[in-house]
């Protein structure tokens, strides 16, 4: 085959190819985005999706792979442009998004506000799940001590803040939690400082309560605990860029114990990322904080009623107790809105509250604040 | 067309922000000029400490890449054979290595009781002191990122030296050190002020390595504005630490562009 031929034939193969991706957003196939990892689409695939379609025949649900926040951010901008210039987003529903991405996108009407589309199943989230109206909760996990049972013995694990604070003094450099805004595992050890800080109360904190000065009395003495802490940790006051770096260096043995996510933590062991030898334990004064993952449905989408439609049907219990037995998360809606055999099952497992930090405002001060006044403890000449 | 696109996606961003930067609404609304954010981070001492981290960084990469490359450059130049092919495809590996699976095999390694330490181990030597998480983590990781590009610049700038002038000084009886430094380097500067001004620009934007790798404060350029954006969701401040990093960058860019058109002239 001769060179120019070759070119044209690869160019038509090429443009065959990217047809699909060209094409409009069709009426009845709803267009689905996560930043969420291969578990989470595992269990859209899987689950989700065959029970849904069944119960609504005709229609399909178009699941993609957006993979990772930035990838859906891109997406939701295309949805934003689309809105200005009154075309079709191709996009119906996003799976582990923050509605307050991209800048403006609420204010200029993008997400829809959830609380206010009449779904039925919306008055069972947990209160303490939800965060803007434009975000919807409908999945959680929690924060975790995860060890090495071969260096502690499960019956000295720490139980209380207290404790962990003791052993972490008593064994400098065998502890290390990743940067708070890389990671929820470091995150939430972050917040669990603050509650500490505050009384371990929760409920001082709300998503619209935050002001610079509550903010500079609610974090000051939490930079203090952490700031206290920091020489004891691994290399003197290191911190790793993300959760899955802080299971890599428990995993080489480089440290003993680190916060982890409880899902995060179970799936490790059963890869043998983690050694079958890894302990897991939770605080019982006050436990870890807990995330939850929320969907967003942009107000320009092709089906938009469909998609309040899924969103309506991930929060029942059926989807819910799904969430629980096979994804290892925890259910988005309050605890009674689980079948009650569930909830005797994982009664001891799930402590009876998780502890939710709320975002906006709050994460910002704590994002900044941190990397000003706790971080810096690291010589960078040392 | 290539100028359209240059002026539509770099020419035309780079005003933009400049402008958004300093001419933009007070509280009121009213538009004005206002510097206020630049004098936030010129008087900031953690903006400050991420920036002089950044330049130390692109200091101490660019010295290293100098060091190491050079000589990879004039043994590759000047012996022929089997081996420097090898050499040669060693040096342009990284090329094909993304930063993100670098920065993870590098934890494996040098990492805490990585690969080098359980030879160390082995051989009954004490454990490194390990660079990750470390300044020294990124500058490792982005030297051995830049190496290909470095080797490759010099080593078509060393296509200007001519055998016949080497062997001639030879003749003569100079030494090795007198022929690098009196008919090489002379040839050869040009090419290491690209080289350098390449490496720096590159340096100074570098994003996944010093993410991984480095310490979590102070933080390179890269990682700092991408924080700023997106978890303080504060495009102006993370704007304007752009167009500052864009300042230092200029001056590279110039140093480059003032080296390709003494070139032109004959």
């Amino acid at each position: 085959m001769k060179r120019r031929d070759f070119m044209i034939a690869a160019g038509t193969a090429a443009g065959a190819l990217m047809i699909p991706r060209i094409a409009f957003g069709a009426e009845g196939v709803i267009d689905w985005y996560t930043s969420s990892d291969q578990n989470v689409m595992d269990f859209w695939t899987n689950v989700v999706k065959p029970k849904f379609e069944a119960a609504n025949p005709g229609i399909t649900i178009n699941l993609v792979d957006g993979g990772d926040n930035a990838g859906l951010q891109a997406i939701a901008e295309r949805a934003l442009a689309a809105m200005q210039t009154k075309s079709d987003p191709q996009a119906d529903f996003f799976e582990g998004f923050d509605a307050r991405q991209p800048v403006g996108a609420i204010d200029a009407g993008l997400w829809t506000d959830i609380s206010a589309a009449g779904l039925s199943n919306y008055s069972r989230i947990n209160p303490l799940a939800l965060d803007i109206p434009q975000n919807m909760p409908y999945r959680g996990s929690q924060v975790l001590l995860a060890y090495d049972t071969t260096k502690l013995d499960p019956a000295n694990a720490p139980k209380t803040w207290a404790d962990l604070i003791a052993w972490i003094k008593a064994n400098p450099g065998q502890f290390i939690y990743n940067r708070p805004n890389k990671g929820g595992s470091g995150g939430n050890f972050v917040r669990r400082a603050i509650y500490e800080a505050n009384g371990n109360d929760p409920t001082k904190f709300q998503v619209d309560n935050f002001t610079a000065e509550a903010g500079e009395a609610a974090l000051t003495p939490a930079w203090d605990i952490l700031k206290d802490l920091a020489p004891s940790l691994f290399d003197g006051g290191a911190y790793t860029s993300g959760n899955t770096q802080s299971i890599q260096l428990l995993g080489q043995s480089a440290v003993t114990m680190i916060p982890a996510w409880s899902d995060q933590a179970l799936s490790a062991i059963a890869q043998g990322v983690l050694p079958e030898t890894t302990g897991l334990v939770q605080l019982s004064d006050l436990g870890f904080p807990g995330g939850f993952t929320r969907l967003t449905i942009p107000t320009n989408a092709t089906n938009h009623a469909l998609s309040l439609k899924l969103a309506d049907f991930v929060l029942s219990e059926e989807i819910q107790s799904a969430v629980l037995t096979e994804l290892g998360g925890f259910p988005g809606v309050s605890w009674d809105y689980v079948s009650p055999e569930l909830r005797e099952r994982f009664k001891d497992v799930i402590p009876a509250s998780i502890p939710v930090f709320p975002g906006g405002d709050w994460e910002k001060a704590i994002n900044d604040g941190w990397y000003r006044t706790v971080a810096p403890n690291v010589d960078p000449n040392a | 067309m290539p100028v359209v696109l240059v002026i539509w996606m770099v020419v035309w961003p780079i005003i933009s922000a400049i402008v958004r930067t300093i001419w933009r609404p007070d509280a009121s609304g009213a538009y004005g000029f206002n510097l206020d954010t630049y004098i936030f981070f010129f008087t900031d001492r953690y903006s400050l400490d991420n920036l002089s981290l950044t330049l130390w960084t692109t200091g101490i990469c660019a010295i290293l890449l100098l060091v190491i490359c050079l000589p990879i450059a004039l043994y590759l130049r000047f012996s022929a054979g089997r081996l420097p092919a090898y050499v040669q495809g060693l040096a342009i590996f990284p090329m094909f290595v993304p930063s993100i699976i670098l920065s993870y095999a590098f934890i494996r390694v040098l990492g805490p009781n990585g690969m080098v330490d359980l030879i160390l181990n082995a051989a009954g030597l004490p454990k490194i002191r390990t660079p990750y998480l470390t300044p020294w983590g990124p500058v490792i990781g982005l030297v051995w990122d830049n190496i290909p590009l470095t080797v490759l610049i010099l080593l078509a700038g060393l296509g200007a030296v001519t055998n016949q002038s080497v062997e001639a000084a030879r003749d003569v009886g100079a030494g090795p050190i007198r022929v690098f430094w009196d008919i090489i380097l002379p040839r050869l500067g040009n090419s290491i002020l690209v080289a350098l001004s390449f490496t720096v620009l590159g340096l100074f934007s570098a994003f996944t390595l010093p993410y991984v790798l480095g310490p979590a404060a102070p933080e390179m350029m890269g990682p700092f504005m991408q924080r700023t954006f997106r978890d303080l969701y504060d495009p102006l401040n993370a704007t304007t630490q752009a167009v500052i990093a864009f300042g230092f960058c200029l001056v590279f860019g110039l140093f480059y562009v003032r080296s390709v058109a003494k070139n032109r002239t004959p």
